[in-house]
């Protein structure tokens, strides 16, 4: 296909998939061209961005350049020809600063040479024994997981060999297939092919090249009972008998109404990896100094003036995910020039009255839209209601005159809008506000005020109870959803500055995250732990209760210590006729001895 | 809603307003200005990031990102969109097929220009991907996984020539892995005066006779969500041929809020059965329960009065919501709700 040069292509075929792992080997050789081509490239674009960019360069430097160009020239001519031009400029930020290097990484250092040195005694030495080749990285989404093997891999010089999740089979392409002759594979079955294929490919080239890491990124899908038997199957073979170093990527939910029966059943799958003997290395969200550092170089390289505190304000509303930290600066320096100076959202404050022009120097900080979750802006407007600032006085009581309070009931105005407004801007949702109240709102009431504390731990319940309500049945209307949760919300917020009479003096007070989530993700966890048991136990019957299982079973298998976990399982339907006399008396103990359970978990 | 009787017409009569004045440009989007200023430099420079956009309904989420869409490809739009929203077909193959073959997809575009794929209703469209209701996605919700997997890898891989864009009420139900590989963008409801503004345009250029507190009324019952306050002016103007209050709540048959908040005031001056009779003056009308407690928490939530009464209002107020969208919906449920807020009333009143 002829192309010129003002016509990009946009495809993404073969060629390109073809096209990497090309670039990956290349990247392997230590030869200086090629590594140093995306260098020139990058040196090259700068220059073409800004002209300001001082070239004081020394003639040789120049040169060295200029075969740069012709090389890129060259290479792009070559791209162009097989129907694939790399769009140098026009790249999501993510894709365009890829850590290039192991320095590069955000991810913690120690970490890092952790996995190196995992996989670098393991290509080494090939004659050694290892009791594991298998490395389980997991971590929520955004911190680096992919990125530190693809680093490691060629640091090391090794292959990667990784797995690609197929493209889908049309109902077309496989009627078509079929009358050629071609049978239709599902993809766990290719899945299994490949796992197949590698273990043996490698075990019999194994001698000269122990150079390749498996990479699986990306588990196949597995639906039903059935095909997850087979892929924890196929992987369990995997992890107990190859010799190649295996990285499988597993990617963590957090407390999102996505963590769904998937990431559950992906947490079993991990810990029967790790029980066939792999090792678990967890990726911790990616630390504040480090996403800041990687995002100031890329606006250094970028050239767009983005203050430092703007890359505060991105890097801590990204919680530590770094790729979601990247799109953010890439999406936030898209700012008109003109208005470049005030980050303010000012289509909602304009429309503000006089009397917030004070509040506006807060809000400006306030209103800006990042971060995946839990958005700074509702930091802020949390921080709003804890601290209740009122007025000192009440000045206009007009309006409520004609209706006389109690004392009691009496409260000063608020030194600010109403709260409902301040949440819509906030971006704030219900559940999560209400969770951080809770965690928070203790640390802003008196000490002696006990029944402040009383009045708000009721207001917080009851929409808790609201919010529960429209958690549990699905079908209702968005519109009635909605306002159930803006009740919700308003109860919560205005009980806390309803029941706090006599706010603490303003005092920093970092606001914590709700523990509750853990508490909450580790129960789910421990309950689907046991549903299993049972469910081996009792052979599909599900006939005891959940608390049986938790209050009696466990301990008694806990008591049987000493025998192999799976009989102690089997046996444990016998013996719960026997404990459960047992089981009551000592109530107090094991509820203590679960709660040591759970730490543990 | 397009009545043929008319005679003051112009040849596309029949396109719903919402329609017809959808704005086609990212410079004329109301409101979100914060969002839409960087819009507009998408849409001038390309390089459209993977973008989450949430918010609220009829807050301009879809238009913007057509109108995006459209600035960034112009003539190219046909072929270098892909649009799904809930009402395409949404099952599992159909979707990943769709997306996956449009990555593959060979277009010439000018430089710096990437096809775009709009998932609208994104939120949804994790649940619906399965062809099925939600409910029963509650039982085969591992499906989701593997939509989130087509997804997130085609993200990855097509990233130099295509590009995303979700649209969404709430961004959370939007998986973790997802969500990492867009930037977000907020939107938040319009307010009034944003709303007003547009409605003036569309009422002068359809020349509409309307005083201005039937625009007040539109402007009430929409919310802040435009989408509903162009309908429910057009639904009037096409019923009544002029918009005043009385024929705004008449067409979108909403209890009259002035009729609720009498119903407010007279609680709070004590007089219960006043706000009794006039509760079930609106029953009679024939408004069901969740009508008048939608319209209720409302003006409950505007209406100035003591903060704790309006605590103890709105709590009592969600209470009774609750029960009557749990299918308590019955008249006594409302005279329930009326007593609560009495007697709330008379616990705060100083004696």
């Amino acid at each position: 296909m002829g192309k010129r040069d003002a016509v990009v292509v946009l495809s993404s075929d073969e060629e390109e998939e073809d096209w990497k792992p090309n670039k990956n080997s290349r990247s392997k050789l230590s030869s200086s061209v090629p590594q140093a081509n995306p260098e020139v490239a990058k040196k090259k674009k700068k220059a073409r961005f800004s002209s300001s960019v001082p070239r004081s360069r020394s003639s040789r430097v120049d040169q060295f350049e200029h075969l740069g160009d012709e090389f890129d020239e060259a290479l792009r001519a070559f791209n162009g020809s097989i129907g694939y031009v790399k769009n140098q400029r026009k790249e999501l930020w993510v894709d365009k600063y890829k850590p290039q290097s192991l320095e590069e990484l955000a991810v913690h250092k120690k970490k890092v040479e952790e996995v190196k040195m995992w996989f670098e005694q393991r290509l080494r030495t090939p004659k050694e024994e290892f009791d594991s080749y298998v490395l389980v990285i997991s971590g929520p989404a955004g911190v680096g997981k992919s990125a530190t093997v693809h680093m490691i891999a060629s640091h090391l010089g090794a292959g990667l060999c990784e797995w690609k999740t197929p493209i889908p089979t049309l109902w077309q392409e496989h009627v078509h297939n079929s009358s050629s002759g071609i049978r239709y594979t599902s993809k766990l079955d290719e899945f299994e092919n490949f796992v197949e294929r590698t273990r043996k490919y490698i075990s019999l080239s194994g001698e000269s090249k122990s150079s390749i890491i498996l990479l699986i990124d990306d588990l196949p899908v597995s639906n039903g009972k059935f095909a997850y038997g087979r892929l924890q199957n196929c992987l369990r073979v995997l992890v107990q008998s190859t010799r190649t170093p295996t990285a499988i990527l597993v990617t963590e939910y957090g407390n999102t109404e996505t963590a769904d029966r998937t990431a559950r059943s992906i947490e079993e799958l991990v810990l029967s990896l790790e029980s066939a003997g792999a090792c678990k290395v967890l990726f911790n969200p990616v630390t504040l100094n480090s996403i800041k550092r990687t995002l100031s170089r890329i606006c250094r390289l970028e050239q767009c003036n983005v203050t430092a505190g703007e890359i505060d304000l991105i890097a801590k509303a990204s919680g530590g995910d770094i790729r979601h930290a990247i799109t953010s600066l890439q999406y936030y320096t898209l700012k008109p020039e003109t208005s470049f100076s005030s980050p303010s959202s000012n289509g909602a404050l304009a429309c503000f009255e006089e009397k917030t022009v004070d509040l506006n120097s807060l809000d400006v900080e306030a209103s800006l839209p990042f971060g995946r979750d839990e958005t700074l802006s509702l930091f802020h407007a949390l921080g709003k209601f804890l601290h209740n600032k009122r007025d000192t006085e009440n000045a206009v009581t007009s309006d409520h005159d004609r209706f006389h309070l109690r004392e009691k009931f009496r409260r000063l105005p608020l030194k600010m809008e109403a709260p409902e407004k301040v949440l819509s801007q906030a971006h704030g949702q219900a559940r999560p506000v209400v969770d951080f109240l809770h965690e928070n709102v203790l640390d802003f009431i008196r000490d002696e005020n006990i029944d402040d504390a009383w009045t708000v731990a009721s207001y917080l319940s009851e929409a808790d109870f609201l919010l529960a309500s429209s958690r549990g049945t699905i079908t209702r209307s968005y519109e009635a959803e909605s306002v159930l949760q803006s009740t919700a919300v308003s109860v919560a917020v205005r009980g806390v500055l309803f029941g706090n009479s006599n706010p603490l003096s303003s005092r920093w007070h970092a606001i914590r995250r709700p523990k509750i989530w853990q508490v909450e993700q580790s129960s789910v966890c421990n309950k689907f732990e046991m549903m299993k048991q049972r469910f081996t136990a009792y052979d599909g019957l599900s006939s005891s209760n959940l608390s049986h299982v938790a209050m009696e079973h466990r301990h008694v298998l806990k008591w049987l210590g000493s025998r192999p976990y799976g009989n102690g399982v089997l046996t444990q339907g016998n013996d719960t006729e026997g404990n459960k006399v047992d089981g009551m008396t000592s109530e107090g103990q094991q509820c203590e001895a679960s709660e040591d359970e759970i730490e543990d978990w | 809603m397009a009545s043929s009787s008319s005679s003051s017409v112009s040849s596309n009569y029949d396109i719903p307003w919402v329609e017809k004045y959808r704005p086609n440009k990212v410079s004329d989007i109301v409101g979100n200005e914060d969002a839409v200023s960087r819009l507009k430099v998408i849409a001038r420079d390309g390089n459209m990031p993977n973008l989450i956009l949430s918010g609220p309904p009829g807050t301009g989420k879809t238009t913007s990102i057509l109108a995006l869409a459209h600035e960034l490809l112009g003539a190219n739009y046909r072929e270098a969109v892909l649009e799904l929203n809930a009402s395409d077909d949404r099952g599992i193959d159909v979707v990943r097929n769709k997306i996956k073959m449009f990555a593959q997809k060979k277009v010439t575009l000018p430089p710096g220009c990437h096809k775009v794929i709009i998932l609208d209703e994104a939120d949804r469209f994790f649940f619906d991907f399965f062809g099925g209701n939600m409910v029963k996605c509650r039982y085969n919700i591992s499906m989701t996984s593997g939509a989130q997997q087509a997804l997130r890898r085609t993200m990855e891989i097509y990233s130099n020539t295509t590009r995303f864009a979700l649209a969404c009420n709430t961004s959370s139900k939007i998986i973790e892995p997802i969500q990492s590989r867009c930037a977000i963008v907020r939107f938040s409801r319009l307010s009034d005066q944003e709303i007003l503004g547009r409605l003036m345009v569309v009422v002068e250029t359809e020349k509409v006779p309307y005083i201005p507190e039937g625009l007040e009324a539109v402007i009430f019952t929409a919310d802040g969500d435009m989408r509903q306050a162009l309908n429910n002016l057009q639904a009037t103007y096409s019923g009544f041929r002029f918009v005043n209050q009385e024929n705004v709540f008449k067409v979108c048959d909403q209890p009259h809020p002035l009729h609720v908040k009498n119903m407010v005031k007279h609680v709070l001056e004590g007089n219960f059965d006043d706000a009794c009779s006039g509760l079930k003056q609106l029953y009679d009308l024939g408004y069901s329960p969740t009508d008048i407690i939608t319209t209720l928490f409302r003006i409950i939530k505007n209406y100035d009065m003591a903060e704790y009464l309006k605590l103890e209002f709105m709590k009592e107020t969600g209470f009774a919501h609750m029960r009557i969208c749990d299918g308590v919906g019955s008249y006594l449920q409302l005279c329930g709700l009326l007593a609560k807020l009495s007697v709330a009333r008379e616990t705060a009143k100083a004696v």
